[in-house]
C-alpha cells in the first residue's frame, strides 16, 4: 500500500499545529505502508516564501517530495480579500481568489497529485482550507481522505468548501466538536468518517525534578504552554492570573513555555522560560500542578492531550467548544469562561489535591484510551481497510460556470459561521454503522442546511441527526431579563 | 479547605463547574461573561438606557448601513487630452488624429477636455474624501458601541456592587452586635479580687458570678457608700475612659462632694475607708449593688449607666 501525506509545510522544525500532526501521521503510518509526503518549498506561514529546494529528501525515514510556490503571500491583498469574503456578500470567484492569495498556491503539486494519483493508495490532505486541500482532492477524489484540522473561525463559512468536505472518500475528524460543525455546515453525513486526533510521544519517566533544578522553580507551579499570543488568550490568562494571586492567599506561581509575541507582565509568581525542547517540556508538564490552556480556537489541543497523558489536570478556555468538550468528556479538566470562574477553579484545584489527583488518573485513562499511538493508528487502518472495501463516491461536484461563479450571491462567511450550533459534544462517540447500500447507490448530496432551514430548526435537526448529543451553549438566567 | 463537595470517587466534572458557579454567585452575586454582556448590550438596552437615546439594534444597522455603502463603489474614469480620440483600432485612431484640426475648425473641444479631466480628478477627490469619512463613521461606530457596551458592563457591576454593599452593611451590624454582646460578658477582677476570690470570699446571695467590667470604686467612696452601686454591667470603651477621667478626677482632688463641701462628704480617710469596707464585706455589697444596677439598666437604658453611684 503506497500513502501520499499532502500537507502545506514540512519538516522537523516545523512546530505548527496541522503540520506536526501531518509529521506524527507519515512517521507511524510508515510504520504499515509506503508513505510519501507531498508539500512545498515554503517554511515560513506568513509569507510561504520558498526556501527549501524542490527536490525529494528523507526526513525520520520517510521520502518527502517538495513542489514550489507559484507566488509568495501579499499580506495587504490578502487582508483586504479576507474582509472581502468574511464580512461583505461576495460570489464563489471572490472565494477562489481568496484561495490563492491565502497560499501557498502549488499548481505544480496539484498537476503532479493529477499525473500520478493511481500511483497512491490514498492521498491524506491536511489543512482543508489551503490551496493544496481544496484542489488536490479536485484532482483525485476517489483517493482523498481529508484531515481538515478545522477550527470555529470564519474561514469555515466560506461556501466552497462543503462540496470537498461532501466529495471526498472520507474524513478523518481531530475530534466530535470539529465533526458536529462540518457535518452542520456540509451536510456531509453520508461521507465515512471518524474521529481520531492525534498521539504523542510522551517520556515514560519524565524528570520534574531536573526541571526545577534547572530553571530554579521552586514549590507549585501552573504552566502554559504554546506560542505566548493574544489570539491564543494569554492576555486575559495574565490577567486572571494576576488576580488570583491577589485575592488568594497561594503559592502558586505561574510558567510560560513558548516563544512571546506580547508583553509578559513583570510579576515574581509569572515566568517566562522561552522556548524548550520537547524533554524540558514534559518534565515541566509532569512537576506541575497543573496545565492552563487559554486558547480560544483549537481543533484539538496536542499539549492538553499530553498533560493528561502525564496524568496532570488541564485548566482550560470553555470558549473554545473542542476543550470544554474534551475536558467534559475526559473528565479531566475544569474551565473557565470568566476570570470569577478562573480564579475559582485554580483555587479548586490548587487547594484540592485529591480533586487534581483525580482529573489528572481520568486524564491519562482518555489519553491511553483514545490517543495512544497504536489507537491512532488502528483507526487510520481501519479506515482504510473500510475504503477499499467500499465503492467510491460520485465525487466532488463541479464548479458552477463562469456566469454563476461571478454572481454575488455568496453571504458573509462570518455570518454563516456565527449561525452555526455552538458548544461542547458532551457525550463520546457510539460506534457508526455504515449503510453499504447508501454507500452503493450514491446520490447528490443535499444543499448544505444554511440554504434550507433556519438557525434553530438546524441546529436541532442536526443534533437529532448525529446521534449523540450537541449541547447548545448553557445560557444563565440573568435576573430581569426576557 | 474546599468549597465545594466531591464525595464520590468517580469526578463529574459538570457538577463540579456547577458547585463553583454556585459558589461564584453567591459570592458576587450574577457573573456575566463577555457573550451575554455584549448580547445585553445589543438586544437588552432598554434595561440599562434610555431606549429614546440608543438604538438597541446599533450593530444591525450599522452593518447594513456599511454593506449598502461598501458593496456599490462609485464610478470614476480617467480623462487625458488624447482619451476623446482613443479606441483599440489603431487605424480609426490615425484618421481620428489625421482630422483633429478638420474637427478644431467647427468647435473646440480643448475646454470640454479640460473639464471632464478636472471632473475626473474631482471624483478621485470626492472617492478618498468618502473613504476617509467611512473609516471615521467606522471609528464613530467603535466608540459608540464599546461606550454602550461599558454602559452595560457599568450597570452590571453598580447592581452587583449593590449586592454586596448590602451585603457587607449586614455583616458589618452582626459584627458590631457580637462585639457588645463580647463585651459584655468581660469580666475584670483586681488583684486584690483575684486573691481574695481564691478563697470563697463571695456573698452567700450572689450566686452566678456576676460580671464586671469596672475595677472597684476608689477606696474612700467605697467606705462612704458601701451600698451604692459599684459598677455596670455592660459598657462601651467610651464610657470607660470616660470613667477613667471621673476617676482621676477625684484622686486629684479628692471626692467631688468634699471638694464641693456637700453634706454627705466624708470625714474618713483612704486607710479608714479600707478598714470599714473589710468590715462591712465589700463582697456582698458589690453584688448587691449590681443587682440593682442591672435592674435599673433594665428600665433607664444606656446614659444612665454613665452615672456611677452617688453621682446622680
Amino acid at each position: 500500500m503506497k500513502l501520499a501525506v499532502v500537507v502545506q509545510r514540512y519538516g522537523p522544525a516545523i512546530n505548527g499545529g496541522a503540520e506536526l500532526h501531518a509529521r506524527y501521521v507519515a512517521e507511524h503510518l510508515a510504520r504499515h505502508a509506503e508513505v510519501e509526503v507531498l508539500t512545498t518549498c515554503a517554511t515560513d506561514y506568513v509569507s510561504w516564501r520558498n526556501e527549501l529546494p524542490a527536490d525529494v529528501e528523507m526526513i525520520n525515514g520517510v521520502s518527502v517530495r517538495r513542489f514550489r510556490v507559484r507566488q509568495e503571500r501579499d499580506t495587504t491583498d490578502f487582508g483586504r480579500r479576507s474582509d472581502h469574503v468574511f464580512k461583505l456578500p461576495h460570489s464563489i470567484a471572490d472565494e477562489l481568489a481568496w484561495l490563492d492569495s491565502e497560499g501557498p498556491a502549488s499548481p505544480s503539486l496539484v498537476r503532479f497529485i493529477n499525473r500520478n494519483a493511481s500511483r497512491y493508495d490514498y492521498f491524506f490532505f491536511f489543512s482543508y482550507r489551503y490551496y493544496h486541500a481544496y484542489h488536490g482532492p479536485r484532482a483525485a477524489p476517489s483517493r482523498a481522505v481529508l484531515v481538515p484540522t478545522a477550527e470555529r473561525d470564519d474561514a469555515i463559512g466560506l461556501s466552497i468548501f462543503p462540496a470537498i468536505f461532501r466529495g471526498v472518500r472520507a474524513i478523518m475528524y481531530n475530534s466530535p466538536e470539529e465533526r458536529a460543525m462540518i457535518e452542520a455546515i456540509a451536510a456531509n453525513q453520508q461521507v465515512p468518517s471518524v474521529v481520531v486526533g492525534i498521539g504523542s510521544e510522551v517520556p515514560a519517566n519524565p524528570q520534574p525534578g531536573r526541571f526545577r533544578q534547572k530553571f530554579n522553580i521552586r514549590g507549585p507551579f501552573a504552566v502554559y504552554v504554546g506560542r505566548i499570543d493574544e489570539n491564543k488568550g494569554c492576555r486575559e490568562l495574565f490577567e486572571a492570573f494576576l488576580e488570583y494571586v491577589r485575592s488568594e492567599s497561594t503559592r502558586l506561581t505561574l510558567v510560560l513555555i513558548g516563544n512571546s509575541m506580547l508583553p509578559i507582565p513583570e510579576h515574581p509568581r509569572i515566568r517566562h522560560l522561552g522556548f524548550l525542547d520537547d524533554g524540558d517540556k514534559f518534565d515541566a508538564i509532569a512537576g506541575s500542578e497543573l496545565l492552563v490552556m487559554p486558547s480560544y480556537f483549537e481543533s484539538l489541543s496536542m499539549v492538553a492531550l499530553e498533560a493528561w497523558a502525564l496524568g496532570r489536570p488541564v485548566l482550560a478556555n470553555a470558549r473554545c467548544d473542542v476543550l470544554k468538550g474534551q475536558s467534559i468528556r475526559s473528565n479531566a479538566g475544569l474551565y473557565y469562561e470568566t476570570r470569577a470562574e478562573f480564579v475559582e477553579t485554580l483555587r479548586a484545584l490548587e487547594s484540592n489535591r485529591w480533586l487534581s489527583v483525580a482529573l489528572g488518573r481520568n486524564g491519562r485513562q482518555f489519553f491511553r484510551e483514545h490517543y495512544d499511538w497504536p489507537v491512532i493508528e488502528r483507526k487510520y487502518l481501519d479506515m482504510m481497510a473500510r475504503l477499499a472495501n467500499e465503492p467510491a463516491g460520485p465525487g466532488i461536484e463541479p464548479l458552477p460556470g463562469w456566469l454563476a461563479r461571478r454572481r454575488r450571491d455568496r453571504p458573509a462567511a462570518r455570518e454563516v459561521a456565527a449561525a452555526l450550533a455552538a458548544g461542547p459534544v458532551v457525550r463520546s462517540e457510539p460506534p457508526r454503522m455504515v449503510d453499504t447500500t447508501q454507500s452503493q447507490t450514491p446520490t447528490r448530496p443535499a444543499p448544505p442546511p444554511a440554504q434550507r432551514r433556519s438557525g434553530a430548526e438546524r441546529d436541532h435537526g442536526d443534533r437529532r441527526r448525529r446521534g449523540w448529543q450537541a449541547r447548545p451553549q448553557a445560557r444563565r438566567q440573568r435576573p430581569g431579563g426576557a | 479547605m474546599p468549597d465545594f463537595n466531591v464525595r464520590s470517587d468517580s469526578v463529574n466534572v459538570e457538577q463540579i463547574m456547577d458547585q463553583i458557579r454556585a459558589r461564584i454567585r453567591e459570592k458576587r452575586g450574577v457573573d456575566y461573561t463577555e457573550q451575554e454582556v455584549r448580547e445585553l448590550a445589543a438586544v437588552k438596552l432598554e434595561k440599562f438606557l434610555d431606549p429614546r437615546g440608543v438604538r438597541s439594534d446599533l450593530l444591525e444597522q450599522f452593518r447594513k448601513k456599511e454593506s449598502a455603502e461598501t458593496s456599490q463603489p462609485l464610478p470614476n474614469y480617467e480623462f487625458t487630452d488624447q482619451t476623446l480620440y482613443e479606441t483599440h483600432r489603431a487605424p480609426i485612431r490615425w484618421i481620428r488624429q489625421l482630422l483633429n484640426p478638420l474637427l478644431k475648425l467647427f468647435f473646440n473641444p480643448n475646454p470640454l477636455i479640460q473639464a471632464l479631466h478636472i471632473q475626473s480628478q474631482l471624483n478621485t477627490m470626492t472617492v478618498e474624501r468618502d473613504a476617509a469619512r467611512r473609516g471615521l463613521v467606522q471609528l464613530q461606530y467603535e466608540v459608540l458601541h464599546n461606550l454602550v457596551l461599558e454602559t452595560t458592563r457599568l450597570g452590571i457591576e453598580v447592581k452587583n456592587l449593590k449586592m454586596r454593599v448590602e451585603s457587607l452593611t449586614g455583616r458589618l451590624e452582626f459584627n458590631e452586635r457580637r462585639a457588645r454582646a463580647l463585651e459584655s460578658v468581660v469580666v475584670y477582677k483586681s488583684p486584690d479580687e483575684r486573691e481574695r476570690g481564691g478563697g470563697g470570699g463571695r456573698a452567700p446571695h450572689a450566686e452566678p458570678p456576676v460580671p464586671r467590667a469596672e475595677p472597684p470604686a476608689p477606696r474612700s467612696e467605697a467606705a462612704t457608700q458601701p451600698a451604692a452601686p459599684p459598677a455596670e454591667t455592660s459598657e462601651g470603651p467610651g464610657q470607660r475612659s470616660r470613667r477613667r477621667r471621673r476617676r482621676r478626677g477625684r484622686r486629684g482632688g479628692g471626692l467631688a462632694s468634699t471638694i464641693m463641701g456637700g453634706p454627705q462628704a466624708p470625714a474618713t480617710s483612704a486607710p479608714e475607708a479600707d478598714a470599714v469596707r473589710e468590715a462591712v464585706g465589700d463582697h456582698g455589697t458589690a453584688a448587691e449593688s449590681i443587682e440593682r444596677e442591672m435592674a435599673a439598666d433594665s428600665t433607664s437604658g444606656p446614659e444612665t449607666d454613665d452615672l456611677g453611684p452617688g453621682e446622680e
